[in-house]
């Protein structure tokens, strides 16, 4: 698969004392993908998605967006962004606004009015097209901005925070919206919410100051193929009947979970099979069965790794 | 190019839908309509006071409203010195007066105002979309120096439009407060007079871009602006001052082809002859704008 997006080695400091906010970023992201970009705070996500859109320069390496650096003329049209912090006018109406960068996408007036409308269509706005964008709440504001990001067919999209202050419900709409898009274009999403990326994203990206720290599919980083974490009642779980029955595969008990690691090339369904007899038999009852780790627990493994 | 015009016509196109949505534009032209429409009114009293004192020295009555004597007027030094004041050029007022006297003064007025009202509206263009990082929404899909050079286009629209409107005010002050006044050759002398100013304000249009790009401040660009305006002004003082001081020289001279009130006296010629001086003046505002592009499209936004 090729990629859409890749950084090589970049670099970027926003002031000699500061540390610097990407430290020799090289990361990729595959071509019509659900890409999430994950870290801490201060991680250089911003900064990352700023270097795409052209907001701010590499002082070292490669960005190459699209299959060349950013050079808005060559990415007319391809490259949809949703800056975070970055406002809409608040006396303008969403339509205006969205029509405006469609035809600076290089869409003519007519065929730019009917997207405006599309996109909007699409978040749910349709009907709020000709309020004024300061009159809106702050979570039609937010997917005003989304549209904004996917208005013209862009095919690549970089959302920074799109659900930033959105409530369950309007995070969850924002989400159909964005898995509609599946297949269609190349979409990197930026988000805290890790549950979240976890249910939309193919592929995942994390890093932690400035550099990359694990970047995969979602079962590779989850170990879909390899983990499977059994939450468990009370009862003694039969650990020496598992590893005789389980050779090879790494079983650890923490918090009543039983967390199973399969060798590679192992039949996780059918080791599965075997636990959930053992521990039947044991009468130890089994409350939840998930393939592979959470993000977030992944994600704080890694971070904390990365910090000892 | 053929798109990065067009871009730059997208851009200008949006500076004055949103100068017109935050009512940016219409504060403009009522500060343009109130300033010309009030100094014109002044200018008429002033000439209401001048003629009414001929009148009693040639012991004539005195008209209600001023333009009856202006010929008289004339031939006396007062109206006259006035008026090399305001030309800046004694060899020039005979041509001048080819226009109405009110139209003079709404040149002159304009090319004292609009530098700084223009300036002050165009100043906080880029650096309210740097504050704001709103700039960012358009600099993903055209060049940097297309949102620059749009949104002086889009200022100079703005000003263009209310200084037309400013020759309205004007145009009524002469019909409803004065006498003799020609309704057309007023309104044609205004026009004419009025492009004029325009072409000198798109010189500090431009420096305010340049300030507006240097800043993610609107406040300081202002600031700036306004102060780099003044400037030009202290400096062509200086430079008048020096070359009346010591004569005319490389350095005075020099200083003043290189500031836009060295081409005023140009923009007070008959004819055609001004244009060469306007052309002058809307080139400093390119290149003042392209000085401010040149920070622009090096920044961080």
């Amino acid at each position: 698969m090729s990629d859409a997006l890749r950084f090589e080695g970049v670099g970027k400091r926003y002031g000699r004392r500061l540390p610097p906010a990407l430290d020799g970023l090289a990361c990729r992201f595959p071509q019509g993908a659900i890409c999430g970009l994950v870290g801490p705070n201060g991680a250089g996500k911003t900064t990352a998605f700023s270097l795409v859109g052209g907001f701010l320069r590499a002082d070292v390496g490669k960005v190459e967006v699209l299959g060349g650096p950013f050079d808005p003329f060559r990415l007319k049209g391809r490259l949809g962004v949703l800056p975070q912090d970055a406002e809409l006018g608040d006396r303008h109406t969403p339509h205006e606004i969205l029509a405006h960068l469609a035809r600076l996408g290089g869409l003519p007036r007519v065929v730019a009015e009917s997207e405006a409308d599309r996109a909007l269509e699409s978040v749910n706005l349709g009907g709020d097209r000709e309020k004024r964008v300061g009159a809106l709440s702050h979570g039609m504001r937010r997917r005003v901005a989304v549209a904004a990001a996917l208005v013209g067919r862009p095919e690549l999209v970089l959302l920074d925070e799109p659900t930033a202050g959105l409530d369950p419900v309007q995070a969850a709409s924002l989400r159909k919206v964005l898995d509609a898009r599946r297949g269609t274009c190349t979409l990197v999403v930026s988000s805290h919410d890790l549950e979240e990326l976890e249910r939309l994203c193919d592929w995942i990206v994390m890093i932690d100051r400035g550099r990359c720290v694990r970047q995969g599919t979602i079962a590779e980083v989850t170990g879909r193929t390899q983990v499977i974490e059994w939450t468990l009642g009370p009862g003694e779980v039969p650990m020496q009947e598992l590893e005789a029955a389980l050779e090879g595969h790494s079983l650890r008990v923490e918090d009543r979970v039983l967390v199973q690691r399969a060798p590679d090339g192992a039949d996780l369904d059918a080791a599965s099979v075997v636990v959930a007899g053992a521990l039947a038999r044991a009468g130890v009852a089994i409350r939840q069965v998930r393939r592979g780790v959470s993000l977030e627990r992944r994600f704080l493994d890694d971070a904390g790794k990365a910090r000892e | 190019m053929r798109g990065s015009l067009r871009d730059v016509a997208l851009v200008a196109r949006f500076e004055v839908v949103r100068a017109i949505r935050t009512w940016r534009a219409l504060a403009l032209v009522v500060l343009y309509l109130v300033a010309t429409a009030g100094a014109g009114k002044i200018f008429v009293e002033l000439l209401s006071t001048m003629e009414t004192a001929l009148a009693h020295t040639l012991r004539v009555p005195p008209t209600d409203r001023p333009g009856a004597m202006t010929a008289k007027l004339l031939e006396g030094e007062e109206l006259r010195s006035m008026l090399e004041g305001m030309v800046g050029d004694p060899q020039l007022v005979e041509g001048v007066l080819s226009h109405p006297l009110l139209a003079i003064f709404h040149l002159w007025l304009g090319l004292l105002l609009v530098p700084f009202f223009a300036s002050a509206n165009a100043a906080e263009s880029i650096s309210g979309d740097l504050k704001t990082r709103a700039v960012r929404w358009e600099a993903h899909r055209t060049g940097r120096l297309e949102i620059v050079f749009g949104r002086y286009l889009g200022q100079a629209g703005l000003t263009l439009a209310a200084s037309v409107l400013s020759i309205l005010a004007t145009w009524i002050v002469g019909m409803v407060f004065m006498v003799r006044q020609p309704p057309l050759g007023l309104l044609v002398s205004l026009a004419s007079f009025t492009v004029r100013a325009w072409a000198f304000g798109m010189a500090f249009v431009g420096l305010a871009m340049a300030c507006s790009a240097l800043t993610a401040s609107p406040a300081w660009a202002r600031v700036l602006a306004i102060g780099a305006a003044a400037g030009t002004w202290v400096l062509y003082g200086i430079a008048r001052w020096g070359s009346e001081e010591w004569g005319a020289g490389i350095v005075w001279d020099a200083l003043l082809q290189a500031l836009p009130q060295g081409w005023m006296r140009g923009l007070w010629l008959p004819g055609v002859h001004w244009v060469p001086s306007a052309f002058v003046c809307l080139a400093f505002g390119l290149a003042a704008t392209s000085a401010g592009a040149l920070r622009f499209v090096r920044r961080d936004l």
